[in-house]
């Protein structure tokens, strides 16, 4: 009996029109990436991400670069990655991208065009977070790559050794799977506040106010953190200055992989229950 | 409709003076920001902190209850350096209140095309930015210099030694650097608020504003090993000048101080592009699109 009800299950599951699903959210992923790349709105989140690559690109321009800068500027782009982009860059892009996907069209009286037309929720919720993932990451990822070719490339012979016969390519791999981590878990938190509040501004700095403290926590609540999961896959840790690195309290070493299958199950869990939100999401345009 | 009636004159009874104008501006920003209950929250949180220096200040003028609480571990010194903590305390509460208050004012008419329609009352753009100036002014100072002289009066009141007069330059330092820190939130709140239309948007845009230029120029002072890099970096930047204003220890290296004349230029400068940012959003027109 049970098998029985778990193939009728599985087979309800397969008969379900899985290609009309993704040809509409593909359809939608390009009308909402365009939206987030290609609009005048959109320029803030390019001077986000690409204002630390100017920056290195001004320093390989004037500055001098003997070989024994390299570490130096090498836990630079660390500290860059860790402060900047986790804390600052990515957040606050994330923020704009992710709670204009619902809470914008609201404001614009927009979102009712979507609702009315026959696509289920959940893929246009889906389609929504993908959009704005496959910006963010295309933003911030060109980005990190951009600042990390620049810093080594003055470096001529020993920049180039660093990265193809050291650890450089590898610290690339690690920065390029923080800042996308952090694309889908600061974007499917954002997403979820843009639907749960009308103005998600309040929430979205008490997040940043959690992050900000979140060292100075017990490890326990530290877990409940975008960033916590993300210090842990920093290749290079650089301290933090002044009381805060007197308060950090040092969490045990978590393994890589266990930080990001923490991470993602956050992510899908708030997804999940963004999906459940969506599902009853009214529109009342004369509040917003 | 024809218009047969040509008996308009214009009004000739007593005109409200100009002062009294701005203060109807500044009534109705400020029942329009108390008219929150975020704001009363904020506005009690903040007030957290000034109960726990208030309570520092008691310990530290009291030896039976040092004894009593610290168990006789620890000196707890009430000098600049204490007032320096409560100033810098106070201050980034100030951007909290900011972010939440300021686009409150002005969001609210600029998305609701409003201005047209105030803006016609006898009442300059000029004076209608005042007024709102003022509002926000006033609500930023209940949080940073009014507690903070009430807490340099309450340790005059409870030190045993004459502690007031020897420690002017506490209480003129705290009054300077809160005046002078409330004004740039109020202009920068107001400008970045008329600029962007949803009140939504412009919360975060200011909180960005404040910490994002933060960041970069610790990536300046990081990537091209200078100090100037610093002069994007408002946290850093105020508490030098607190620092200074107050007479309170540098916790920065020599080499990385600011001048206070380059400081002063940052805030000048800034304050000039709010100038310029108001003036040309705060206009009597309507956006029509369609």
């Amino acid at each position: 009996m049970n098998t029985e009800a778990v193939s009728a299950r599985v087979k309800s599951i397969l008969v379900q029109p899985w290609g009309f699903w993704w040809l509409q959210m593909r359809r939608l992923v390009r009308i909402e990436l365009r939206r987030n790349l290609f609009s005048r709105k959109a320029a803030w989140i390019y001077f986000l991400a690409f204002i630390p690559t100017a920056v290195i690109l001004i320093h390989v321009l004037h500055d001098t670069h003997p070989a024994s800068g390299l570490s130096l500027d090498t836990n630079v782009l660390a500290g860059i990655v860790q402060f900047y982009y986790i804390r600052l860059g990515v957040f606050f892009g994330c923020l704009g991208i992710f709670s204009r996907l619902v809470r914008g069209e609201m404001i614009e009286r927009s979102l009712h065009f979507y609702l009315l037309s026959p696509v289920r929720r959940e893929i246009l919720l889906l389609a929504k977070f993908a959009a704005g993932s496959i910006s963010a990451l295309l933003l911030f990822g060109s980005a990190v790559i951009a600042a990390f070719a620049f810093l080594y490339a003055a470096y001529g012979t020993a920049g180039l050794d660093y990265v193809f016969h050291g650890p450089g390519l590898g610290q690339l791999g690690a920065y390029l799977l923080i800042v996308t981590l952090g694309c889908l878990g600061y974007g499917a938190v954002f997403l979820l506040l843009s639907m749960m509040f009308r103005n998600p501004m309040p929430a979205a700095m008490l997040v940043m106010g959690w992050e900000a403290i979140n060292p100075v926590l017990p490890s326990l609540l530290q877990k409940i953190s975008v960033a916590s999961y993300l210090r842990h896959l920093m290749p290079i840790t650089v301290p933090g200055e002044g009381v805060f690195a007197l308060l950090t309290v040092e969490t045990e070493p978590v393994a890589g992989w266990v930080a990001c299958l923490g991470l993602l199950t956050l992510i899908v869990i708030v997804l999940a229950y963004s999906c459940f939100r969506i599902r009853r999401l009214e529109i009342r345009y004369t509040t917003e | 409709m024809s218009v047969y009636r040509h008996e308009y004159r214009a009004y000739t009874g007593k005109l409200t003076p100009l002062w009294t104008r701005v203060r109807v501006v500044a009534r109705y920003a400020l029942g329009e920001a108390w008219s929150s209950r975020i704001t009363v929250g904020l506005f009690t949180f903040s007030m957290l902190p000034v109960v726990v220096y208030l309570i520092g200040i008691f310990l530290a003028n009291n030896a039976l209850a040092r004894v009593l609480v610290m168990q006789g571990n620890g000196v707890l010194e009430v000098n600049s350096g204490y007032f320096l903590r409560v100033l810098s305390t106070q201050c980034w509460f100030a951007v909290v209140m900011t972010a939440w208050i300021a686009p409150r004012l002005v969001s609210f008419d600029l998305a609701d095309n409003a201005l047209p329609i105030l803006l016609s009352h006898p009442i300059s753009r000029f004076r209608f930015v005042l007024g709102k100036f003022i509002a926000l002014f006033l609500c930023l100072s209940l949080v940073t210099w009014v507690p903070g002289l009430l807490l340099f009066a309450y340790q005059g009141y409870s030190c045993s030694k004459p502690w007031m007069g020897a420690n002017l330059r506490i209480v003129t330092g705290l009054l300077l650097g809160a005046l002078l820190w409330i004004g740039f939130l109020s202009m920068l709140g107001l400008a970045l608020s008329s600029w962007v239309k949803w009140r939504t948007v412009a919360i975060g845009v200011i909180f960005a504003a404040v910490f994002v230029p933060a960041g970069v120029g610790g990536i300046i002072t990081a990537i091209l090993r200078t100090r100037w890099g610093y002069l994007l970096n408002l946290p850093v930047m105020m508490t030098q000048l607190w620092q200074r204003f107050l007479g309170a220890p540098p916790t920065m290296r020599d080499d990385m101080r600011l001048p206070t004349s380059a400081i002063a230029l940052v805030l000048a400068t800034v304050c000039l592009i709010c100038v310029a940012m108001l003036n040309a959003r705060i206009r009597a027109r309507e956006v029509v699109r369609g």
